[in-house]
Parts: C-alpha cells; sequence; structure tokens
C-alpha cells in the first residue's frame, strides 16, 4: 500500500471532521492554531511539501511561538514528498528541525506511519509528519493497519537490518530504497531508520557507531545544511576516539563520518533527469565498501 | 448596560498604566513598548458589550485589551517588564500576551497574524464546542494590507464564523501614512468583496462603540456571521516607545482635542472634583502596584 492517506475517503468517512478550506496556506494553518486553542486537535493538510514554503509563516511564528508562551498544544501539519517538477520535488523537512518547539517525522513505510500518527496525535506540541509519496509498500495490506499495536515514542529511532561491518541512518525514502537493496545483495550493514529527524535517536546511532566503527547517513534530501550534517557532529563528539575519556571500545570512528544524498540543485521537470538527484545503488554500495574496510 | 463613569474609569486606567510604563520606558527600565493612547474607547467599548466567556483575539497593542476585558493588573505588568509573576512567566512580553482566565486567547506581534487565528479560534467555539459565545478580533487598518487578513476574512464568511471583527482605524502603519497602503477611502469597503456586513463608527466615543458592539454583537451570536466594526480613531502616542513620529506635535494636538477621554467627559454630567478624584484613586492603585512589580523576582532559564 501506500504511504500517504487518502483524502477522499477521510472525508467520506469522518464528514463532519473534515474542513474544506480554501487555498489560503497560512492562513489555513493559523486557522488551526485558532483551532486548538479552543481545545480541538487540528491536522492541517498541506498537500505538497512545496507549500509549505507558503505556510512558513504560521509554522516558524505562530504555532511555536505561541506554544512557548502559554503552552504546548496538539496541532499535525502533514505534507507529501512527490517528484515531478521544481516546485513540486521539493524537500523541506531539514529546515524545520532548526525551528525550536517543533517536532519532525518522516515514517518510511504505512505502519511506522500509522504508529507515528497515534503518537504525534497524543503528543502535547507541533508536528510535521511528512509522508514520501514515492514508497511503495507491496507487503503491508490495508487490514494490516487494524491489528497493527505497536507505540512508536516520539524520538526513537529502529534498526532495521542488522550488521557488524558498517553503521548506515537514513530515513523515508532513501531508507527503503536502502532496505531492499541490502536485502537484494546480502549486505551485514546495520541500517538505523531515524523515524523522526527532530527528536533524533543519538542513543541508537551511538550505540550501534560504537559497534561497528563507522557512519554513513543518506539522505533523499540536500545534503547541505541537512539532517546528515547535524548527525555527523553529535555522533563524531560522541563517539569520535579521545584517550581516557571513552572506556569502551577501543577503537571507535575509524573514517570520518560520511554523507550521501541530493546535490543542491532544484528539481528539473524531466523524469530521466530525477534519477541523478539521489545517489545511485552502485555508488552506495561502493562508499559502503570503503567505509566498512 | 455599563454605566459611562465606569468605562472612563477603565480608559483612564489604561492611560494611567502606559503612562507609568512609558516613564519607565524612558529611564531605561523597559524595553521599547507599544501603547494605545488615544485609541482606548475602543477596547473598553468593545469589552464592555463582550460577555465574560466571550473571546478576545488581539494585535501588539495588548495593554488597552488587557485591561479592557478585566485583567489583573499585577500580573499584567508584571509580564510586560518580564518579571517571573507575569501572565505569561515573563515568556511573552507585551506583544505575545495570552491570558485564558479572561479569555483574551491570543496576541501576536506580526501585523495580520490574530485574523486567521481569531477565525479558528470562533469556528472551534461554535461548530465543535457547540457554545454560543463571540470572538473580537482586533486589528489595525494597516494589516488589512496583509494577505493573512484578506485570506481570512475569506475564510470567516465562507464557514459563516462568529466574528466580531473590530478595526482599530488609526490611518497609520506604524509610521506610513494611509495614503501609501490605502487605495479606498475607508477600511469599511474592504470587507464588501467578501460580503461581510459592518460599518464604520467613532471610535472615539465609548459609548458610540459599545452600542454598536451590543448590536453586532448581538447579530453574530444569533446568526453566526463575521461583522466589521471600523472604528475610525487617533493615536495619539508614537507608534513604538522610542521610534520618532512622522507626525509634527501640532498635528499631534490637533488630534487630541478628539481625545476619548476629552469625549467621555463632555457626555457625562460629572463634577470636575469628582474627576479628578477618580485619577487620583486610580493612580493611587497604580504606583502600588508598580511597587509591588518591582520587588518580584526576574524569571530563571532551566
Amino acid at each position: 500500500m501506500k504511504i500517504h492517506f487518502d483524502s477522499p475517503q477521510i472525508e467520506k468517512e469522518f464528514p463532519d471532521r473534515v474542513i474544506t478550506l480554501p487555498i489560503s496556506e497560512d492562513a489555513n494553518t493559523n486557522f488551526a492554531v485558532g483551532m486548538a486553542l479552543a481545545g480541538v486537535k487540528p491536522i492541517v493538510d498541506v498537500i505538497t511539501a512545496d507549500f509549505l514554503y507558503r505556510t512558513m509563516d504560521s509554522i516558524c511564528n505562530t504555532i511555536p511561538k505561541e506554544h512557548f508562551t502559554s503552552a504546548p498544544k496538539t496541532i499535525i501539519i502533514r505534507s507529501e514528498f512527490m517528484t515531478a517538477s521544481p516546485t513540486t520535488g521539493q524537500r523541506p523537512e531539514a529546515l524545520f528541525t532548526h525551528i525550536p518547539d517543533l517536532n519532525v517525522v518522516v515514517p518510511s513505510n504505512p505502519l511506522d506511519a500509522h504508529g507515528l500518527m497515534d503518537t504525534v496525535l497524543e503528543t502535547k506540541g507541533a508536528t510535521l509528519f511528512f509522508e514520501d509519496r514515492m514508497i511503495e509498500d507491496k507487503t503491508t495490506k490495508p487490514e494490516d493497519m487494524d491489528t497493527y499495536l505497536d507505540i512508536i515514542p516520539l524520538g526513537k529511532g529502529k534498526i532495521r537490518r542488522r550488521g557488524h561491518e558498517l553503521t548506515i541512518v537514513s530515513y523515508a525514502l532513501t531508507l527503503r530504497m536502502l532496505d531492499l537493496l541490502f536485502e537484494k545483495e546480502n549486505l551485514e550493514y546495520e541500517l538505523i531508520d531515524l523515524r523522526s529527524i527532530y527528536p533524533v535517536d543519538y542513543d541508537l546511532i551511538a550505540d550501534s557507531v560504537n559497534k561497528t566503527c563507522a557512519l554513513l547517513i543518506v539522505e533523499p534530501d540536500v545534503t547541505y545544511s541537512g539532517v546528515g550534517a547535524e548527525i555527523a557532529c553529535e555522533i563524531s563528539e560522541r563517539c569520535f576516539f579521545v584517550e581516557g575519556t571513552q572506556p569502551f571500545p577501543v577503537e571507535n570512528l575509524r573514517h570520518p563520518v560520511k554523507r550521501l544524498g541530493a546535490p543542491r540543485t532544484t528539481i528539473p521537470a524531466s523524469r530521466s533527469l530525477h534519477d541523478y538527484l539521489l545517489p545511485s545503488e552502485k555508488r552506495i554500495l561502493e562508499v559502503a565498501k570503503e567505509l566498512s574496510r | 448596560m455599563t454605566e459611562l463613569l465606569e468605562l472612563y474609569e477603565r480608559m483612564v486606567k489604561i492611560r494611567l498604566v502606559e503612562d507609568k510604563l512609558q516613564e519607565l520606558c524612558l529611564q531605561g527600565e523597559a524595553g521599547d513598548l507599544h501603547f494605545s493612547k488615544g485609541q482606548e474607547a475602543i477596547s473598553v467599548g468593545v469589552c464592555a458589550a463582550l460577555r465574560q466567556t466571550d473571546s478576545i483575539v488581539t494585535h501588539h497593542r495588548t495593554i488597552a485589551h488587557e485591561i479592557a476585558k478585566g485583567a489583573a493588573l499585577h500580573p499584567l505588568i508584571a509580564e510586560i517588564l518580564g518579571k517571573a509573576s507575569g501572565i505569561n512567566r515573563g515568556l511573552a512580553g507585551e506583544m505575545h500576551i495570552n491570558n485564558p482566565t479572561i479569555r483574551h486567547m491570543f496576541s501576536f506581534q506580526l501585523v495580520g497574524t490574530c485574523v486567521p487565528v481569531a477565525v479558528g479560534l470562533a469556528y472551534a467555539l461554535r461548530y465543535y464546542k457547540k457554545t454560543d459565545d463571540v470572538v473580537a478580533v482586533f486589528f489595525g487598518d494597516a494589516a488589512t494590507s496583509n494577505g493573512q487578513v484578506h485570506e481570512a476574512l475569506n475564510i470567516a464568511k465562507i464557514k459563516k464564523v462568529p466574528l466580531l471583527l473590530v478595526c482599530e482605524n488609526n490611518g497609520l502603519a506604524g509610521n506610513i501614512r494611509k495614503e501609501f497602503y490605502l487605495p479606498t477611502k475607508t477600511v469599511a469597503e474592504r470587507k464588501a468583496a467578501y460580503g461581510i456586513r459592518g460599518y464604520t463608527i467613532d471610535g472615539n466615543d465609548v459609548k458610540k462603540v459599545m452600542i454598536a458592539t451590543i448590536g453586532a454583537v448581538g447579530a453574530i451570536r444569533e446568526w453566526s456571521l463575521p461583522y466589521l466594526l471600523d472604528c475610525e480613531t487617533t493615536r495619539l502616542c508614537w507608534h513604538k516607545q522610542g521610534q520618532r513620529d512622522i507626525r509634527s506635535p501640532e498635528e499631534i494636538a490637533k488630534l487630541a482635542e478628539r481625545d476619548p477621554l476629552l469625549v467621555c467627559e463632555r457626555r457625562m454630567d460629572v463634577l470636575p472634583e469628582t474627576l479628578e478624584k477618580t485619577w487620583k484613586s486610580i493612580q493611587k492603585e497604580i504606583d502600588e502596584v508598580f511597587a509591588k512589580v518591582k520587588e518580584d523576582p526576574y524569571p530563571t532559564w532551566n
């Protein structure tokens, strides 16, 4: 099944809980702030991630500042990543990790999306909830959703594949791609799904890096000033070997932390160019092999 | 209906609190603040016509709205002076006060933001919480140049929200004159595009503001619709303390003839001695509060 939610179906099932508003992104998000003041839990459907720029003022100014000065309230802003053209293929998720009092959630599969949505609906505070239109999970069926009982705490990553040669951290689309790739190639790399890029589960990554002694971060986004840069810094501080400060293990980070991701470019319209935006399987395997040596 | 003397007292209270704060600004003991000197009749008149359970959502000149809606003076002044005993523990300052105990639900520094927030609040109160409460949102005429306000007016009408739109029309956007941002003759004309009803009133006459609000709120409560009151007023102070005014002292002196306190005094049949006594007793109350706030600790970060 696809990861993104089906608005027409929701409207059919819950007609009194879906409010259709004009194409006024910024006012709509502020409208949700007003609803939250009355004690209602709003989910704002900003359909495409590119449209988030239209509502940056309410997301970055109104919501967090109101929450800071009074009390945090549950507000969810959900949005989808696409890949189509210059303004329907951007991935602005890393921007929001810089703004205090916002959580940023990036599930990589339908079950996580379900569990994380349950969690953030019970979390006091604002959450940017990103769904990836390109993720198609052929093994998950809609009926699996009903039996899904896992509670996913906010800021807890998950180890998708066990390994001891190299830690690879990723999320959303690229995580899905890596999982399938390593399955196919039968490779033993430790693959960590961040699930939320704020807060980040640094303990999980650090524990893994202390075991494997190498870290590769693969992002579906522009690497410049991205999530990987932040993780690389934190893990370097935590795991770089300094004599006398860390009793175990003897050998920490063998290599500098490496990032792979999208170049700092606008998304071209021609589909044939999209394959160049994310690192190829060949390149990922090359770098991973180098780091696990 | 509230007695005129009581409304007068509230306006005097706002004026004296702001005067005292201005003094502190000039002494460097408070940051640069935004005052409502000359615009007090709007907040006092509107709030007098609201029920306690009705909410207000306001722009960045919050002191007048807070006092008009009935806030306790001590936590209000403590908040403005950044003390831990403030309404929002000193985190919000003058421009971001939110005080749910008196149902002052939201105020925001950025021009225009308050209107869509008020629309959402009014919608949720009416259609989710099923109350018949009304939301009054205060914004300046300059905010009507902002897209947020127009987006919000559009939604307000489509969604039939119980919202009183109070435009504090002082003919200035900070330090910019009307001709630079208002192509129409009045602000009220802009509502026509959205099919919203309302009219222009003298915002310096507290009694007129109150009576107009009583009528508007009655209609809003009954039929759940947005309604605009364009209140023409005069700002008799600087846009923000510490910023020089574009207007000459003569121009401000001319505007001061329309000072809402004078307008109200002319309406009241009270001896000058009685007024003097009122001013003195309010001044005494305020001085006591300021003295107490001075002793309060500043917040700590942990």
